[in-house]
């Protein structure tokens, strides 16, 4: 459904919908909003980039990380060289791009991890409680009050793994529907 | 400290699960995750036993909501004998899957669905809340489609359909029991659910009405009397290490929510469910040992066999006395154990010979003879003969029956031993003893690794014939155990003060 307006259309709107997505997932706490839904907006922006340019190209975009970089030498300290290696792929990167052949590997994040981050998450803003000796998922809140963020404490940890497990689920259902 | 104990049995197999999802592309690591996990549980449920045993029920609020309002977790000494017993068979489960299932199936996703399941297990035996409980069955029936259906091929897509379509109704009808009980009583506590019962402004025919819906529910999903059909259908269509621990399991969490519910809830009408009880209890009996009896198929005949024990379950409950429910909580514990052990011998079995149809096997007493004792044990416990761990929980059934003059019940109980007996003769027969028919012997080639591989598959059936051994043998401490078990399920006052903190 490859349609120009689409294409076009989408390319504002992703980041909107990403925008919006954390907005409610932050609200969740107090108001309507939290993880699920802002996770099931947040995952709107890939399903229609899959709809619009196909599963590989949305791998591509925003699911693949390419690092760039030569092998260490070998009278080169090993700090000394992540450094640069830090420095060719934070500041290089477009420059480093046109040259395949130094591509070095690439880091790909299948949906299965994010779902097992999202559950990670979850569990343990669970756990906190446990180790201070309350029951399970007993709350902890800070003092201090972030503007649009809230009050941050291990409830708002629960809904982001909850937003990172939806994200990653309907990434799974796209891509495997979107393949057949 | 308390409150980690009872979280515990849930958080290992989740945190099991989810690290098993950060290797997916990994099964070795996933395996190695899984043994740490069962071994951690098993510690674990241990440790919730003898806390549960020395200090009496246990409870937790999650998220210190408090009683009748939050999630409550409960651990008496049932349901801490129900996790325990789960995490014995979880563990066998997992040292024969190791080398009992095809390489394509552990790929997908196998271990990580393992452990939910036992997450779910987990969760139905822990929670005080009607609604959670909903929610692990869910889990469980979830857990349990994924595991029926892994693998594709065409009987097994069959099964899980069969399974599926059938549980689902159970849902529906327990989720509409607990819209009714939510509507009549305002509460989804179990505590405060048996308190509101037993006032007398309750309305006791609605509340009989909505524990009609729990009865159908859990019937479907215990596969009592005229809801069993799904079981033969789908239990023998997956491989073994899953039916094995689906067969084992998943009836027995069934009738464990069917025992806590109808001994602390729905018991303002007794007239009406004990009469009903023992008619389903002696019907499921009956019609489960005669279909295992016509079957030729060593995982068929087992299948049935679980139905008809259920129907031994029931029977505690239909009698009513504590010491009939003690019967009952040993048998489910006995049955488990078991039934799981059958199901991995069979496994064992078609391993090495390649069929589970009783006809073309044979001569596995000469082949194996350890097996065969293996075998033998679990088999006879089963059918109930003395030394064995079936004879303690029929014996205590009996017992209760004479006790309170149910005579018919309890002649029913044994005339289906006494088939159990025939059909178990009939594996063995035909399965050890016969010489093995001739076949072409180019078709079932055995090599090394096949060799060596069905030696490491003695080890879990051993593992399982070891406990089951134990709580034959050294019947002692967990028929005392079970007693105490069913005093604690009697009188409610026990549960309702330690969740309501009277």
């Amino acid at each position: 459904m490859k349609t120009v307006i689409l294409a076009t259309a989408i390319r504002i709107l992703i980041p909107i919908f990403i925008i919006f997505s954390v907005y409610t997932l932050f609200r969740g706490h107090n108001h309507p909003g939290g993880g699920f839904i802002g996770g099931l907006i947040g995952a709107i922006a890939f399903v229609f980039h899959t709809m619009t340019h196909g599963p590989q190209q949305t791998v591509d975009t925003f699911l693949r990380l390419n690092l760039y970089g030569y092998p260490r030498q070998p009278n080169q300290s090993r700090s000394l060289y992540l450094m640069r290696m830090m420095r060719v792929n934070v500041w290089r990167r477009r420059k480093l791009a046109r040259h395949p052949e130094i591509k070095q590997r690439m880091i790909r994040i299948e949906p299965i991890y994010i779902i097992a981050t999202g559950l990670l998450l979850s569990a343990t803003s669970g756990v906190v409680g446990l180790i201070a000796g309350q029951p399970f998922m007993h709350a902890f809140w800070t003092d201090f009050y972030i503007p649009v963020l809230g009050k941050p404490g291990t409830p708002i940890l629960f809904d982001l793994g909850v937003y990172l497990l939806v994200i990653g689920v309907v990434l799974k259902i796209t891509f495997v529907m979107s393949e057949e | 400290m308390n409150h980690l104990l009872i979280m515990l049995p849930m958080l290992i197999p989740l945190y099991g699960a989810i690290l098993s999802l950060f290797f997916w592309r990994y099964v070795r690591a996933q395996q190695l995750i899984g043994i740490l996990a069962q071994v951690c549980l098993l510690i674990a449920t241990f440790l919730l036993l003898f806390d549960v045993n020395d200090n009496g029920i246990r409870t937790s609020q999650i998220g210190s909501w408090p009683a009748p309002f939050g999630i409550t977790l409960v651990a008496d000494l049932f349901s801490s004998m129900m996790v325990i017993t789960s995490a014995i068979t979880g563990m066998a489960i997992y040292l024969f899957s190791i080398k009992g299932l095809d390489k394509a199936r552990q790929t997908f996703g196998y271990y990580p669905v393992l452990l939910i399941l036992q997450l779910g297990v987990s969760g139905v035996c822990l929670t005080g809340d009607l609604f959670n409980m909903f929610v692990w069955f869910e889990v469980l029936l979830i857990c349990c489609f994924v595991l029926i259906a892994l693998g594709g091929t065409k009987p097994q897509l069959e099964g899980a359909i069969k399974y599926l379509t059938i549980n689902f109704l159970a849902s529906g009808f327990l989720l509409t029991g607990i819209g009714v009980v939510y509507g009549i009583l305002g509460s989804l506590n179990l505590a405060e659910l048996a308190v509101l019962v037993r006032t007398p402004v309750s309305h006791p025919a609605l509340i009989t009405m909505a524990g009609m819906f729990f009865l159908i529910a859990f019937g479907i999903k215990s596969a009592i009397f005229p809801l069993f059909f799904w079981l033969p259908a789908s239990y023998h269509t997956p491989p073994i290490a899953i039916s094995a621990f689906i067969a084992g399991i998943l009836t027995k969490v069934g009738m464990y929510a069917l025992i806590r519910l109808f001994t602390l809830i729905f018991v303002t009408d007794q007239g009406l469910t004990i009469p009903l009880f023992t008619v389903l209890a002696g019907f499921t009996m009956v019609v489960g040992v005669l279909g295992a009896a016509s079957q030729n198929d060593f995982r068929k005949i087992l299948s049935f066999h679980i139905v008809s024990q259920i129907g031994y379950m029931l029977m505690g409950l239909a009698l009513f006395t504590p010491l009939a429910i003690a019967g009952s909580i040993y048998f489910i514990i006995h049955n488990i154990l078991v039934k799981t052990n059958l199901f991995l011998i069979s496994g064992v079995v078609a391993h090495r010979h390649g069929t589970f149809a009783l006809k073309k096997l044979g001569g596995v007493y000469l082949q194996q003879p350890f097996l065969s004792v293996l075998f033998f044990i679990s088999a006879f416990s089963l059918a109930g003969i003395p030394p064995f761990s079936g004879f303690w929980g029929k014996f205590m059934l009996a017992k209760a029956g004479f006790e309170i003059d149910s005579f018919i019940i309890v002649l029913v109980s044994l005339a289906v031993s006494l088939i159990t007996i025939f059909s178990m003769t009939k594996i063995w027969n035909e399965v050890f003893w016969k010489k093995k028919p001739e076949t072409d012997p180019l078709l079932n080639v055995i090599t090394k690794q096949t060799h060596r591989d069905n030696r490491l598959l003695h080890l879990p059936v051993a593992l399982l014939a070891m406990f089951i051994l134990f709580i034959g043998l050294y019947a002692e401490p967990v028929v005392s155990m079970a007693q105490l078990a069913a005093e604690q399920l009697m009188n409610s006052e026990l549960y309702i003060n330690a969740v309501l903190k009277k």
